[in-house]
C-alpha cells in the first residue's frame, strides 16, 4: 500500500491527527497489516511540504495537529485513483535461484525442494482462508475480497511450481552444465 | 488398531497402456475423521486411486483395506453391498436421476440397502433440511440450480451414515461462490466427526479445507502435507506496505 496516497484518502474524508490516521487506516484494511505511527507522522511532513496538505487550527502539539486536503493535495489524489497500478510483475527468483544453484553444487534433490516449497504455499492457502473465514463471520467482505488476491497469486505460484516439477528434467540437466 | 483406509503397495496397470501404472507402489492410510485431499495434475492417478478405494476397481498389486476388510476379497455382489453401506460419493456432474424427485434421489441409496420406508424418509427429509434445500423435495433436479443439485448429491450421499464420503471434484461444475457454499458444508460434515476423501486439481480448494494433501504425479505419491490451522497470523502473510514515505 501507498501511505502517501492512503494518508491523501483518508484525509479526504475528514481532517484527522497523525494518530487518527493511523488508526483510520488500520481498521480500513481490517488489521490485516500495522501502520507504523512514526510512517504517519513523516509522512503527512512530507505531504505538507508539498503542498498536498495543510495544518488545521494553530501549530502546538504535533501529535493533536490535524491536517486536510488542499485542492492540489485533491487534485493529486484523484489522479492517482484514476492510474491504473502497473507495479513490476514480482517473480519468484528465490526459489529459482535454489533451484539453479542446488543442482550446481551437488547437494540438491530439485524434487525435493519443490515439494517443500509447494507445502509451504499450501499451508499459506490454508492460512488465508482462515483469514478470510474470519474477515466474512466479522462481515468485513471488503477485507475478504483483498484476501483473495493473495488467495489467487498463491495459486499462481503453486502452478509456476507444478510447471517446474514438470520440466526437472530439463533442469537437471543443465544444472549438470550439459544444456546452457 | 488399523486405519480406516489404508492402501499398502497398490500399482494399478491398465491393458493396453503398454506396462505403464497409473498408480505405481503406493501406500498410504487415512484415519477416521480426516478430510484429506488428493491432488494432482491430470493423469496423475487421481481417479485410480479413488476408484481403488471405492472398490470400483480392483488393484494389479498390493492391498486396499477399508475398515480392516481386503476390498479384493469381496464377491462382486458383496463389495456392492459394501460400497454402499461404507461410501457416500459425490461426483463433479452430481449424477442425479432427472426422473426422480430430489426425495427420490436422496433415498436410492437406501434402498438399494433394503431400508425404505418411513424411517429412511425421515432421514432424508432431515439432511435435506440441514442442506438448506426443504422446500426442494419434490422437484426434478433439472430445475434446481447447480448448487443445490450438488447439496442433493451430498444428502443422497450421507443417507446411509457411510464411514467415508468421497468426493471427486465436488466443486468442479459450479461457479466459485457455489462451491464455496458446497465446500462450506463438507467442511462442516467433517468437523462433525465425518471422514471425506477429496479428490481435487484446484490448489485453493484443497488448500482451504483440507488438513491433509496428498499429492500425486505419475502414479506416485510426491508430498503428503498435513496442514495446520491458527498458525498464520496476517502479518506474517502480508507484507507491511510503506512505500510513499519515503517520496
Amino acid at each position: 500500500m501507498s501511505l502517501r496516497f492512503g494518508i491523501l484518502g483518508v484525509l479526504a474524508e475528514e481532517p484527522l491527527h497523525g494518530y487518527e490516521v493511523r488508526h483510520r487506516l488500520e481498521s480500513m484494511l481490517g488489521g490485516a497489516w500495522e501502520v507504523n505511527v512514526g510512517q504517519v507522522y513523516l509522512t503527512l511532513q512530507k505531504l505538507e511540504r508539498d503542498g498536498l496538505i495543510e495544518p488545521v487550527g494553530a501549530r502546538g502539539d504535533r501529535r493533536k495537529l490535524a491536517y486536510r486536503l488542499t485542492a492540489a493535495g485533491r487534485g493529486e489524489l484523484d489522479r492517482w485513483l484514476d492510474e491504473p497500478e502497473v507495479e513490476p510483475q514480482p517473480l519468484r527468483e528465490g526459489i529459482y535461484l535454489k533451484l539453479l544453484l542446488s543442482g550446481r553444487l551437488g547437494n540438491g534433490n530439485l524434487g525435493a525442494l519443490l515439494a517443500r516449497q509447494r507445502r509451504a504455499q499450501l499451508q499459506r492457502l490454508h492460512d488465508l482462508g482462515d483469514l478470510e473465514r474470519r474477515a466474512r463471520r466479522e462481515q468485513r467482505e471488503d477485507l475478504a475480497l483483498l484476501v483473495r488476491g493473495a488467495v489467487h497469486h498463491t495459486e499462481a505460484d503453486i502452478k509456476w511450481i507444478d510447471e517446474c516439477a514438470g520440466g526437472l528434467g530439463f533442469l537437471e540437466r543443465r544444472n549438470r552444465g550439459g544444456e546452457t | 488398531m488399523s486405519s480406516l483406509i489404508e492402501l499398502r503397495g497398490v500399482s494399478k496397470v491398465y491393458e493396453g497402456n503398454e506396462g505403464r501404472a497409473a498408480l505405481d507402489d503406493v501406500s498410504l492410510a487415512v484415519e477416521a475423521g480426516e478430510l484429506t485431499a488428493i491432488m494432482g495434475p491430470s493423469g496423475s492417478g487421481k481417479s485410480t486411486l479413488l476408484n481403488l478405494v471405492a472398490g470400483l476397481d480392483r488393484p494389479t498389486k498390493g492391498q486396499v483395506t477399508v475398515d480392516g476388510v481386503d476390498v479384493a476379497t469381496l464377491s462382486e455382489a458383496r463389495l456392492a453391498r459394501f460400497r454402499c453401506e461404507r461410501f457416500g460419493f459425490v461426483f463433479q456432474f452430481f449424477n442425479l436421476l432427472p426422473n426422480l424427485t430430489v426425495l427420490d434421489n436422496v433415498l436410492l441409496p437406501a434402498e438399494l440397502l433394503g431400508t425404505r420406508g418411513r424411517e429412511a424418509a425421515t432421514k432424508a427429509r432431515d439432511l435435506l433440511a440441514q442442506l438448506g434445500i426443504a422446500d426442494r423435495e419434490r422437484e426434478h433436479p433439472g430445475r434446481l440450480s447447480g448448487g443445490e443439485r450438488q447439496r442433493v448429491a451430498i444428502a443422497r450421499a450421507l443417507i446411509n451414515r457411510p464411514a467415508v464420503i468421497l468426493a471427486d471434484e465436488p466443486t468442479g461444475a459450479l461457479d466459485s461462490r457455489s462451491g464455496d457454499r458446497v465446500m462450506d458444508l463438507i467442511e462442516r460434515l467433517n468437523q462433525g466427526g465425518q471422514t471425506i476423501v477429496l479428490v481435487t486439481h484446484d490448489a485453493k480448494v484443497a488448500g482451504r479445507y483440507a488438513g491433509r494433501i496428498v499429492s500425486l504425479r505419475d502414479g506416485h505419491i510426491e508430498d503428503d502435507a498435513r496442514l495446520t490451522s491458527g498458525s498464520g497470523a496476517a502479518s506474517d502473510l502480508f507484507r507491511v506496505g510503506s512505500s510513499g514515505a519515503e517520496r
